[in-house]
């Protein structure tokens, strides 16, 4: 009998992973969360993805990783946009609702981060205090249950940063990345007595047995030929070589902290990259923004000038109070996760529909204004000539209207290209994510923030002198 | 019925709420005829010429165009035909002069954008403005305006000109250019309806005038007889203007 299963479960890892013939798992992570996963160079990498990766070769498989928000993950593959979640997830009752774990690969701590000078000896101290946490990690449910509301710090350097500004008592994140901020900040210290102990494991898709099976199996032979000990001992290394190389930060100035956080591992790119992404994400969906809104502004100035297009003036009516209602970063989601929920679609894509669709909203009310602000007169001497409405309204009305809300339309695009900077929420790397993950990899808060928002600064400059030649440009024909 | 009649009103009822701009007004002009509208303020009368060309939409009545109800499915058509001239000129500020006046009959496919650039600057020739076919109409004094917004309804090679009060906006230096440009025209045999508060200038031009009071007409002749009318109303009425 047992003998049967176990064939049929061979047999099914087996036609999982070769009947399409080698097939492709995509595999989502958070890589802000050294030495679990974190970005070097161009790849993702860490001690959770090492031992997926093997599990995978283990049972034919391959895979993509992709970066996301540590808090969209789950959701991530409940939706099935991911097929496993390798992101030093601990498993939690909560999370057990949501998606199938595997058996736990490794056994770590949530630690107690305090100024060296802190009172705080332990656990019992915490009450009434200001706790930091990385929002959506097991420190931050731990915190919030047992001891009170924690601040949540969507990645862990701002949390050391708010830290050593003495906006926070005590800052909770796991032992790893704790060591290597505390190396960094000789002022800080971890508390000897954890917080917690958890298990981390791979997140699945409810009811992908085979899947499961197969991770399990794997992770098995791992524990038992001691491949997981060797990967974990790999980046224990790893992390005593940074915590060297913090230490030396620490004592150094701005300039080597400038070589750190740009010039070393050719981190300028991640910048670069992100500028790229930020700029073509804004560029295509200002166009797509603006063709949306002139249909829409045409079809909402010709119901009410003509009594027209009444239904189609109650969709744009109901599309506007959505857009203009809700905010950007639930729209982007919304788009990502439920409406391509089961299609795979590139992520650059829906960041571009979501962007153009939104501000199509604001590029809309914008253009109506321009019509509004035509006189009547210019129709009706239209009109009169022998015109029809689309002539008069292409040829007379909008060219004027547009010449009138182009201040209006270049304020509405440096609103939208700052508005990108959300992307990473869907794992995109625009600049500001760009700037998430030089931060991840340095533990320093400032510099890459600095660095982020002078691009957008610069960008704007430019778009905006830009502008001001077209205008009087513009202005000339008059 | 006359046959040469061209554009003809037949129970014109305008409402606005809580207003009857236009009551019950029946009217025909004949080809060639310049027919000028008088009245005081509020009675009606721009109104009524904006129902004939269904600037506004008629309440009740009919609008004929040589005999035949004018419809709004073939309204383009229509307007094209009979042009118009509004007292804010309503000249398009983005388009240079030139483009001004060819951009309806071009776009309506009257003419070929060749011809129309030819008649067009034909028609700058005549009223002395050859020189400003590549200026914007802000560049323009009052007058001149004016007098471009008339060639360019006239571009579009219209039976009947429509004027809507077209000098009451301007200087009353320019007042002159812009009259003689419309004597000129009527002279030639233009339809002309106009809409104006110049008696003096109505009285030289029309062939007939029409009194117009609270959106009714009230008497209809040669400008002599209606001057001299019996009816009080109307001689307070040119007592106070002249």
């Amino acid at each position: 009998m047992m003998k049967k299963i176990f064939l049929l479960s061979v047999f099914a890892v087996f036609f999982l992973c070769n009947a399409a013939s080698e097939q492709i798992l995509r595999v989502v992570t958070s890589a802000d969360f050294p030495p679990y996963e974190y970005h070097e160079g161009d790849k993702i990498v860490g001690i959770d993805i090492d031992i997926l990766r093997e599990v995978l070769r283990r049972g034919n498989c391959k895979m993509v990783v992709e970066d996301m928000k540590f808090d969209s993950i789950i959701a991530a593959v409940q939706t099935g946009k991911g097929d496993i979640a390798a992101s030093a997830i601990t498993i939690t009752e909560d999370r057990k609702k949501m998606v199938d774990f595997s058996i736990p690969y490794i056994t770590a701590k949530q630690v107690i981060i305090v100024p060296e000078n802190s009172k705080v000896q332990g656990v019992s101290d915490l009450k009434g205090l200001r706790i930091g946490v990385q929002h959506g990690t097991t420190g931050d449910s731990y915190v919030t249950e047992k001891i009170g509301e924690p601040q949540r710090f969507s990645d862990a350097s701002m949390a050391v940063a708010a830290l050593n500004r003495n906006k926070l008592d005590v800052v909770v994140l796991d032992n790893d990345p704790a060591m290597v901020h505390v190396a960094k900040n000789p002022q800080l210290k971890i508390l000897e007595k954890p917080l917690t102990f958890e298990e981390y494991a791979f997140a699945v898709p409810k009811g992908r047995q085979e899947l499961l099976k197969m991770i399990n199996d794997g992770l098995t032979g791992m524990h038992l030929d001691k491949t997981i000990v060797e990967i974990v001992d790999k980046y224990n290394e790893r992390t005593q070589k940074s915590v060297d190389s913090a230490q030396e930060d620490a004592a150094s100035g701005f300039k080597a902290d400038f070589y750190t956080n740009f010039v070393k591992n050719e981190r300028w790119r991640y910048l670069v990259d992100g500028f790229i992404v930020t700029i073509s994400v804004a560029f295509s969906s200002v166009i797509l923004g603006v063709l949306i809104g002139f249909v829409v502004a045409i079809i909402r100035s010709t119901a009410d000038q003509t009594g027209k297009f009444k239904i189609a003036d109650f969709v744009c009516r109901v599309y506007l109070t959505v857009i203009r209602g809700t905010p950007v970063v639930l729209q982007l989601l919304i788009i990502y996760f439920v409406v391509f929920g089961s299609v795979d679609v590139d992520k650059i894509m829906v960041a571009i529909l979501a962007f153009g669709i939104n501000s199509g909203a604001y590029v809309a009310e914008i253009i109506r204004s321009g019509i509004m602000s035509i006189d009547r007169g210019q129709m009706e001497a239209g009109r009169s000539l022998g015109l029809n409405y689309s002539q008069t309204m292409g040829m007379v009305i909008l060219p004027q209207a547009l010449k009138n809300v182009l201040p209006a339309l270049g304020n509405e695009f440096i609103v939208l290209l700052k508005e990108t900077s959300v992307c990473g929420f869907i794992a995109l790397q625009d600049l500001t994510k760009g700037g998430d993950i030089i931060r991840s990899q340095t533990y320093n808060a400032f510099q890459p923030l600095i660095a982020v928002a002078l691009v957008y600064l610069v960008m704007v400059v430019i778009f905006s002198k830009l502008l001001e030649i077209l205008e009087k440009r513009l202005k000339k024909n008059e | 019925m006359n046959d040469s009649i061209i554009l003809e009103a037949r129970d014109l009822v305008k409402d606005f709420p809580a207003l009857r701009a236009v009551d019950n007004v029946s009217l025909s002009v004949s080809k060639g005829e310049s027919v000028f509208i008088v009245g005081p303020s509020g009675s009606g009368k721009s109104t009524f010429l904006r129902c004939l060309n269904m600037l506004e939409i008629p309440t009740s009545g009919k609008v004929l165009f040589h005999g035949k109800c004018v419809s709004m499915r073939k309204i383009n058509r229509y307007r094209g035909k009979v042009g118009m001239v509004f007292q804010h000129f309503n000249l398009f500020p983005h388009l240079t002069i030139l483009d001004n006046i060819t951009l309806a009959p071009v776009q309506t496919g009257l003419l070929s954008h060749r011809q129309a650039k030819k008649e067009a600057h034909e028609l700058l020739e005549r009223i002395g403005l050859a020189d400003k076919a590549k200026a914007y109409p802000m560049q323009l004094s009052g007058g001149q305006k004016q007098r471009v917004a008339i060639v360019r309804a006239c571009a579009m090679h219209p039976e009947v000109l429509l004027f809507d009060e077209p000098t009451s906006a301007l200087d009353p230096e320019m007042v002159g250019e812009v009259q003689s440009l419309m004597k000129e025209l009527a002279k030639e045999g233009m339809t002309m309806l106009v809409v104006t508060h110049e008696i003096g200038f109505a009285a030289e031009v029309a062939d007939r005038m029409v009194f117009m009071d609270r959106g009714a007409i009230m008497e209809t002749g040669a400008p002599e007889v209606l001057m001299n009318s019996s009816n009080q109303r109307i001689r307070d009425f040119f007592n106070k203007v002249l």
